[in-house]
This record gives C-alpha cells, sequence and structure tokens, in this order.
C-alpha cells in the first residue's frame, strides 16, 4: 500500500475536524447537563435535528439567511431548554431520581423525532443555499465554506460556555454544583437553578449546532440518536465534566472517522468509532486530557 | 434571657427505619461558642444535618431567631444566615482556593460585600491568600480545612456549624485550629461546634451538650462540663490517647 499524498492527508484531516467540531458542541451540551443532573441527555441528537429542520424552515419560508438564524435560534434555545427542565425534569430532578430522568429524556427523544416525522416527513433533507458548494483556502488546501463556518460556530459556542463558566459567578456556581451538588446547596446555590441554567446553554448549544448540521449534511429525523451516540464517545474521549475537552473529543472522533473511512472503508467507521468509546471507558476513564485533582 | 440564635426543640430524625435522633433539644445563644460533644455515631453530624436541612426532620422543631426552618431546602436555609462546613469539608477541590471563597459568597445579600469578606478572610487566614490561584485539591490537608473555615465566614453567616474541623489533622494546626475559632467568637460570629476532640471543645465553649446514641445526656456551661466526673470517665479518657 502506497502512503497519500501529504496534500490528500492534509484534506482528510481538515475535512475530519471539521465535521468533528460537531459533534463536539453536541457533546459539550451534554457535558453541562451530565455535569449537574448527572444525566445522559440522550435526545440532545434529535434536538440538534429539529433545530436543522428550524434553520430550514426559517430559510424556505421566511428567507432567513442560516448562518444570520443564529441570532434566533441561540436565544429560543435558551429559552427551550430553561422550560424543558422546570417542565419535564424539575420533579424527577428534585427526587433525585436517575432513571425516571433518563426515561425522560429517551422519551423526549421519540417524541421530538416522531413530530418531525409527522411534520417535514421521513425524507432526507438539506439546506441550500447560494454558497453551499463554495470553498476556502485553508493551509494551501481547499476546504468547505460552510463546514468551516460550522467549526467556527463550535469553537466560538465552547469559547463562550468556557468563559462563562470560568469567569462569571453563577458558571462557577454551574462548577461547583457538578463537582458537589449538597456542597453548592451550602452556598445558598439552588438546584433547579443550576440544572435549568446548564439545560438552557445545552439547548441553546442545540441551536447553534443545527445551524452547523443544516448548512453541512443532508438529515433526516431519525439522524439525531446516532448523533447522540457520536456526541457521547467525544464525551468520553475528552473526559466527562471537561468542557472544552468535549469539543477535542468531538475533533478527534472526526479525525479518526475521516481516517478510517479513507484508509479502511466507510462500513468500518461507527464500528471503530464504538470501539475506541469502549476502549477509552476501559483504559482511560477520565478522558484523555484529565488533569490532576479530578473528584476521586 | 439571652438573645436565643437557635432553638432546637424534641428533635427527631430517621433513616429509614433507623431513629438517629430521639428528641433532643439544644439551643444557641447569639455571640456564643457552643459545643456538641459525644461518641462517634452519637448522631452529632445527624443533629447539624437536620438544621441545615440536609436531612428531613420527623418531628420536633428548630427555629433560627424565632422562625421556622422545618421543611425549607438547604440552599433557603443558607440564605438565612447558616453557614455549615460539613463533615469532609464539602471543597470543591478542583475550583482555585479564590473561586471557593467567592462561592461562600454567592448568595445576594452577601455578593454586594464580597470584596471586604475577602479581604477579611484572606487577613484572618493569610496562607489562603499565598495559595489563591491553586485548586482547593492541591492543599494541605489543614489548609483545606481552613478554607472551608474561611469560605462559611465569606457570607457574615448569624450561625457557623462546624463539624469535625479538627479531624486528621496534626497536633500543632489543632492547636491553629482553636486558636482560629476564639479568634472568630472575638469578632462576634456565633458558633456550633462539633467535635471528638473534647476536651479542647469544652475549654473554648460557652455552652455544651453532650449527645449518646441520639439522645441528650448532659448540658451545661463548658466548665463545668470539663469538671464533672462521669463526662471526664466516659469521654476524656477515652479521646485524650
Ligand atoms: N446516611 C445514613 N443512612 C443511615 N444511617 C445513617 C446515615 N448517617 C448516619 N447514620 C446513622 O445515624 C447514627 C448517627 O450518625 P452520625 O450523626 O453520623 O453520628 P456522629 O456524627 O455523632 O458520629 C449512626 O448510627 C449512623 O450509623
Ligand atoms: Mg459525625
Amino acid at each position: 500500500m502506497t502512503l497519500p499524498s501529504p496534500e490528500i492527508l492534509l484534506q482528510l484531516s481538515i475535512n475530519g475536524a471539521l465535521g468533528g467540531a460537531m459533534y463536539g458542541v453536541a457533546a459539550v451540551g451534554l457535558s453541562l447537563i451530565f455535569g449537574t443532573m448527572r444525566l445522559i441527555f440522550l435526545a440532545q441528537g434529535a434536538m440538534i435535528i429539529l433545530a436543522a429542520y428550524l434553520v430550514r424552515a426559517l430559510f424556505q419560508h421566511l428567507g432567513i439567511d442560516p448562518f444570520l438564524s443564529l441570532i434566533i435560534m441561540v436565544p429560543v434555545g435558551l429559552a427551550a431548554g430553561w422550560l424543558i427542565y422546570q417542565g419535564l425534569f424539575r420533579k424527577a430532578a428534585a427526587e433525585e431520581d436517575r432513571n425516571i430522568s433518563l426515561l425522560i429524556a429517551v422519551g423526549v427523544m421519540f417524541l421530538v423525532q416522531n413530530l418531525m416525522t409527522v411534520i417535514w416527513g421521513g425524507n432526507t433533507a438539506a439546506v441550500v443555499t447560494s454558497y453551499t458548494a463554495s470553498g476556502i483556502e485553508l493551509l494551501g488546501v481547499r476546504a468547505s465554506f460552510t463546514r468551516s463556518m460550522g467549526f467556527l460556530i463550535a469553537l466560538a459556542g465552547t469559547a463562550l460556555v468556557v468563559l462563562f463558566l470560568r469567569r462569571t459567578l453563577v458558571g462557577k456556581a454551574v462548577r461547583a454544583a457538578s463537582e458537589d451538588m449538597t456542597a453548592a446547596t451550602l452556598m445558598g446555590i439552588s438546584p433547579h437553578k443550576v440544572n435549568a441554567i446548564a439545560f438552557a446553554i445545552g439547548i441553546a448549544l442545540a441551536g447553534a449546532a443545527g445551524v452547523a448540521v443544516a448548512t453541512t449534511f443532508p438529515f433526516n429525523p431519525f439522524a439525531g440518536f446516532i448523533f447522540s451516540l457520536k456526541a457521547l464517545v467525544a464525551l468520553a474521549l475528552g473526559g466527562i465534566g471537561n468542557v472544552a475537552g468535549a469539543l477535542a473529543g468531538g475533533i478527534i472522533l472526526g479525525l479518526i472517522e475521516a481516517y478510517v473511512q479513507f484508509f479502511i472503508s466507510g462500513g468500518w467507521t461507527n464500528a471503530i468509532a464504538y470501539g475506541v468509546f469502549l476502549a477509552v471507558l476501559m483504559f482511560k476513564p477520565e478522558g484523555l486530557f484529565s488533569r490532576p485533582y479530578k473528584k476521586a | 434571657m439571652a438573645n436565643r440564635l437557635l432553638e432546637v426543640t424534641d428533635l427527631e430524625v430517621a433513616y429509614g427505619d433507623v431513629r438517629a435522633l430521639w428528641g433532643v433539644s439544644i439551643h444557641v445563644d447569639a455571640g456564643s461558642v457552643v459545643a456538641i460533644v459525644g461518641a462517634n455515631g452519637a448522631g452529632k453530624t445527624t443533629l447539624l444535618k437536620a438544621i441545615s436541612g440536609l436531612v428531613p426532620a420527623k418531628r420536633g422543631e428548630i427555629k433560627l431567631s424565632g422562625t421556622s426552618l422545618l421543611g425549607r431546602a438547604p440552599e433557603d436555609i443558607a440564605r438565612m444566615g447558616i453557614a455549615h462546613v460539613p463533615e469532609g469539608r464539602g471543597l470543591f477541590r478542583q475550583m482555585t482556593v479564590l473561586e471557593n471563597l467567592e462561592l461562600g459568597a454567592f448568595q445576594p445579600k452577601a455578593r454586594a460585600n464580597m470584596k471586604h469578606a475577602l479581604e477579611k478572610a484572606y487577613d484572618l487566614f493569610p496562607r489562603l491568600k499565598e495559595r489563591t490561584g491553586q485548586k482547593a485539591g492541591s492543599l494541605s490537608g489543614g489548609e483545606q480545612q481552613m478554607l472551608a473555615i474561611a469560605r462559611a465566614t465569606m457570607s457574615e453567616p448569624s450561625l457557623l456549624i462546624l463539624d469535625e474541623p479538627s479531624i486528621g489533622l496534626s497536633p500543632l494546626v489543632v492547636q491553629q485550629m482553636f486558636q482560629l475559632i476564639e479568634a472568630l467568637h472575638k469578632q462576634g460570629v456565633t458558633i456550633l461546634l462539633v467535635e471528638q476532640n473534647i476536651h479542647q471543645a469544652l475549654k473554648i465553649a460557652d455552652y455544651a451538650f453532650v449527645l449518646k446514641t441520639g439522645e441528650l445526656a448532659m448540658q451545661g456551661t463548658g466548665a463545668e462540663l470539663i469538671a464533672d466526673p462521669e463526662v471526664q470517665k466516659a469521654y476524656m479518657g477515652v479521646l485524650e490517647l
């Protein structure tokens, strides 16, 4: 077997990294929600696809540019996340019943999936704009414009979340609650408030990811579940509770998928992605970037 | 009559079928240091947790300045002015010393005063100032306990609850710990202190209660209990190893 040219390797890496960033934003949302609630919000992928459909609807019916619709999707996501927590999860969270919370998340996933099928049909959808096929020059190779934008959205979204968590007192309260909820309540921090904030930001990120997905990939109502699983893999790679690591985990997963697809075959990408997931959980369950003084 | 800050009456607490407290009554006057002593498993931690809302009361009453605390969430009780340093300290180990202190002033009332409270805390605990950017989990045991106490003072609480602050510390650091508690007392902080270190605790306490298997066995001023032959026989011998 001959080694491919450096240009092809670079092209592969750029494509993989840009695509993987989308798993990354999904994983950042999962990470936040898992942090305070110890809940794997399996419906995150479905929320992203729902957002993608909404972006398409805004584009088709109101002519709003998909990237411009970010300024609608993010605030709507914040509000929706807050409402989803207060309406669906608050009671189970108050009783600290994680099994019920997980079942509700699965229920939300199926509900959203079916709603999307009823409203938009089960066929594959896409958003095609004047710039969909255009590319930009990146490190001397051509990269898709929309994928590059998606990457920027992922980067900016994650950076904003990290800034919020590190720089604001409320963000610090979310981190504190993720580390030790009981100790946090003794500081006067309300578990329901931090849970609702985590949900609001998580769903706002789903809204942003929806923009990225709508502009780069064809999607259908059932794509959400695989998306959630990939996000979970990214989360494990990055280390549960490490928000920036979740984005990095997504990018790594995207790279792995791109290489596997090129060097082995497309049929193997999922098998190998889940294989990596299991290997990480078995040999480095604290993630690839674990730092000292993690909670024991 | 002295100013009753905390009044616990006939408190019963159970974990499922296991009763941990059987009708316990204690009180804390404003400005005093009150100690709760007793053997392991006597129910001291349970009593503190019931006060700060971490475990529900089965029967009885808990009042802070005349207002009932029963049925309130721990975060609400914290906002009413009780700062509880729990067993195991409850530090946010992955966060810095400064972040831990800031979170101590999370409540809206305390937030406005954060800068001043921070200065005060660093004055009292200069070691923490040197370590301000370090992760709490990287501090020594003594420094961690100081941080936990300093964090609790950030909200300028009306009642400071300490659950075995001297546990796991070297004798020298234990001395410093008790000096600190006295310093806080002098500043006017009201303190409810649980200790295994009974002799030390009774020495600094204005008043003390002895718990025995979930019931109140004795009470009196610190000096009275230190002098009590029964207390000496039952607790001091065992604990002054
Ligand atoms: N979470 C719990 N579940 C069941 N029993 C408990 C729990 N916590 C404490 N207990 C029991 O309650 C009693 C009092 O415990 P505790 O309040 O921790 O005592 P102390 O602080 O005086 O050592 C003990 O018998 C203990 O085993
Ligand atoms: Mg105890």
